[in-house]
């Protein structure tokens, strides 16, 4: 998926480009016609607009980038609560994955859940003896 | 998938605790230069907890010794760790007074040390001395109420000692200081639906109980889609009330009443459906269905196939 | 379009290298002084005693239970309505009890708030004096210096901000005076030192990152204002409350919104 919507962009770009140079190609052009005239006729040229195709040329690039970046956007995040909330205990690690295929940063699991854990109060001995237990028990129960 | 050293490891199961610890070395040998990130000294803080955990004594002592280092002893939250770790090489309960001793002389100087006040009420409570810990803990949430975390430690102590009531007024504070979280709605809901199994049968408190444990699970499930555990309670109170069919007992003004036969039918209906729909999908691992714990699952399942023997 | 003559100002190339460049220099220098300066001068935030913790936060406490209310049963809100209303009107929170209704105290007698002024004083010193300096050097040494013109065209409205220090009517706005340099760098700096000093001077933020969750907290209290006052009007707002829950109904709720 993203190096599709990179190489649109790259190609926006290139586009873009392209009808920036034209563009001032056709600015020079002008200046050196009006330059040669006015030496020969005192008239002043009439100033000619930008070629249409030059213009039309950007409006498309623009859009082409414009679509190439919005591929390439990561996926919407839920902006309802309990749909995000079911999103998170649903699918766990796996709702929120980046375009890298990587959990994103702010991913954090239930956000209250340090309510129930606790982690201020957390019984370190008994934590232990439980997995000093699990550990006597051959290690495998609750291997998920 | 791996868990990550950058959330709190409390609530991890053994294995996934020993993978943690098991990095341990890796982390280490990474020397301190170059610029810190916050993520940095949280992984610190998170190894050192689960290698306390897996009792690598050794590695903990090292992620305590940097965690020093950069914030000096006196920090209070380094100071509750350094607690923790005595706390977790006590080998026997002189020791373990010690440790307590220690933290009363640091809040002999400096009584607003509030990670170490809650160090102190975890080891009364891990001690045994349970009576002594609640009343501390009453204490503290005296002159700091806004702790969401202290008031549901403090549902949880009640709860283990059988006051259901004591701990369902802790477990709503936290709910004052936190009112969209689904999960707590859900364990209000358990602490009230388990306060009517032990009030003895029939009366009108059993039957306040109840209403309210169907209310407060069915504001889990309005606050998150699809959460099982809120899907399970309800199950579980709209089974106990379809058989019980009680008669709507006379109840105190302000109290919750029982929702009609009828709604609680279709209740029952619902939450049977949505049940086996999550047992469905996450039994054939679906994808988008695998965030649920499977100790979840089976006993969802468990409940499930239990209803359709009694049905 | 009328062309206007494009203006030249021969500039000796020298004025760059020994007025741009040290102006810039001495602003990104003077930046970073003032960085581990405030980080020195920085004074820890004063520990609360136990009393003012517990003052501030009952009151954050009332404020809690008045907003997230519709989470009670109408029965444990009325519980807690009438206790905190109680001990609110009583003083039972405030730090000493002694003084309530004792009016407003005298913001300048109270070391509390006083040093919190103090810290505030020393944070704009820093800000003024080394500005104040620059510029009065910049204002001897290079005062009407067109320094440099700017590769974009500018309406005439920035005339006066570019060209402040010469007098010069009718010359193009692109034309860049050395005071105008220096703005500039003021507000233009921000992103340099950032990316010289880490981004939102990274040094703070861990220490705060450590000390927080739940470690001292914003004064609520702002000097000369009166708890005691604050309280009463918390006991009011809490009295005043028409209480619902979001329990009423919610079965009904569910089982409209949710279909299988």
């Amino acid at each position: 998926m993203t190096w599709i919507s990179k190489t649109i962009t790259v190609f926006g770009g290139l586009l873009l480009a392209h009808a920036c140079y034209s563009a001032q190609e056709h600015a020079a052009l002008q200046s050196f016609k009006a330059a040669a005239t006015s030496t020969l006729t005192s008239s002043t040229p009439a100033a000619s607009s930008l070629p249409v195709d030059i213009a039309i040329e950007t409006i498309v690039a623009t859009l082409i980038t414009v679509l190439g970046l919005v591929l390439g956007t990561r996926p919407l995040r839920p902006i309802q609560w309990r749909v995000w909330a079911g999103k998170i205990e649903r699918e766990g690690e796996e709702g929120f994955l980046g375009n890298n295929g990587e959990v994103e940063k702010d991913y954090m699991g239930n956000p209250f859940s340090y309510l129930e854990s606790r982690p201020s109060f957390v019984d370190i001995r008994k934590q232990r003896k439980e997995f000093s237990q699990w550990v006597k028990n051959g290690g495998s129960q609750g291997k998920n | 998938m791996a868990p990550s050293l950058l959330y709190n490891p409390a609530k991890l199961p053994p294995s996934a605790a020993l993978q943690l610890a098991q990095q341990a070395p890796i982390v280490l040998q990474q020397s301190l230069s170059g610029t810190e990130t916050v993520d940095q000294w949280a992984t610190y803080e998170n190894l050192l907890l689960s290698c306390l955990r897996t009792g690598d004594d050794e590695a903990a002592a090292k992620c305590m010794d940097r965690l020093e280092e950069r914030f000096g002893a006196d920090n209070e939250r380094v100071m509750a760790l350094r607690g923790l770790l005595s706390e977790a090489q006590a080998e026997n309960n002189g020791e373990l007074e010690a440790v307590l001793k220690q933290y009363d002389a640091i809040l002999e100087g400096n009584n607003t040390n509030i990670p170490i006040t809650k160090r102190r009420i975890a080891l009364l409570r891990s001690m045994g001395r349970v009576s002594d810990a609640a009343s501390a803990l009453v204490q503290f949430l005296d002159f700091s109420p806004t702790d969401a975390e202290a008031w549901s430690e403090l549902s949880d102590l009640y709860f283990s000692q059988g006051l259901y009531s004591q701990a369902i007024y802790a477990l709503e504070e936290v709910l004052l200081l936190s009112p969209n979280a689904w999960n707590i709605h859900a364990r209000l809901g358990e602490l009230q639906y388990m306060a009517a199994t032990t009030s003895g049968n029939g009366g009108g408190s059993q039957q306040k109980y109840l209403a309210e444990a169907l209310k407060r699970f069915a504001r889990s499930i309005e606050l998150c889609d699809d959460y099982l555990r809120g899907y399970y309670g309800l199950k579980l109170v709209t089974t106990r009330l379809l058989k019980e069919q009680a008669k709507q007992a006379k109840t105190d003004e302000g109290e919750f009443t029982l929702p009609e036969p009828r709604t609680i039918q279709r209740l029952d209906e619902l939450a049977t459906a949505k049940l086996s729909e999550i047992v469905r999908h996450s039994s054939l691992k679906d994808r988008g269905w695998r965030g649920y714990d499977e100790r979840e699952v089976a006993a969802a399942r468990e409940l499930l196939s239990q209803n359709g023997i009694e049905r | 379009m009328a062309q206007v003559p494009v203006q030249t100002i021969h500039r000796d190339p020298q004025l760059f290298y020994w007025i741009l460049f040290p102006i810039t220099i001495v602003m990104i220098l003077t930046g970073v002084l003032r960085h581990y300066a405030s980080v020195l001068m920085q004074s820890a935030p004063k520990k609360l005693d136990q009393k003012s913790i517990r003052e501030q936060r009952s009151l954050l406490h009332g404020i809690n239970v008045r907003s997230n209310f519709h989470t009670l049963s109408k029965k444990s809100f009325a519980t807690r309505r009438d206790a905190l209303v109680t001990a609110f009107e009583s003083g039972a929170y405030l730090k000493d009890p002694e003084r309530a209704g004792g009016g407003q105290p005298n913001p300048l007698s109270d070391p509390s708030s006083m040093e919190g002024m103090m810290g505030m004083m020393k944070n704009q010193m820093a800000m003024i004096i080394p500005n104040t300096l620059i510029m009065s050097w910049i204002n001897a040494f290079f005062s009407g210096y067109v320094i440099m013109k700017l590769p974009f065209p500018l309406t005439i409205k920035f005339k006066s901000m570019l060209q402040a220090g010469v007098m010069t009517k009718d010359m193009d706005p692109r034309w860049m005076s050395s005071i105008s340099w220096y703005f500039l760098c003021i507000f233009g700096l921000q992103s340099v030192f950032n990316f010289l000093l880490g981004s939102d001077n990274a040094a703070s933020q861990m220490a705060q990152q450590m000390g927080g969750m739940g470690g001292a907290p914003a004064q609520m209290f702002g000097p000369g204002v009166d708890p005691d006052k604050q309280f009463k009007a918390e006991a009011e707002n809490l009295a005043v409350i028409e209480h619902y829950s979001v329990l009423d109904n919610v079965e009904d709720r569910l089982l409209e919104g949710i279909s299988v």
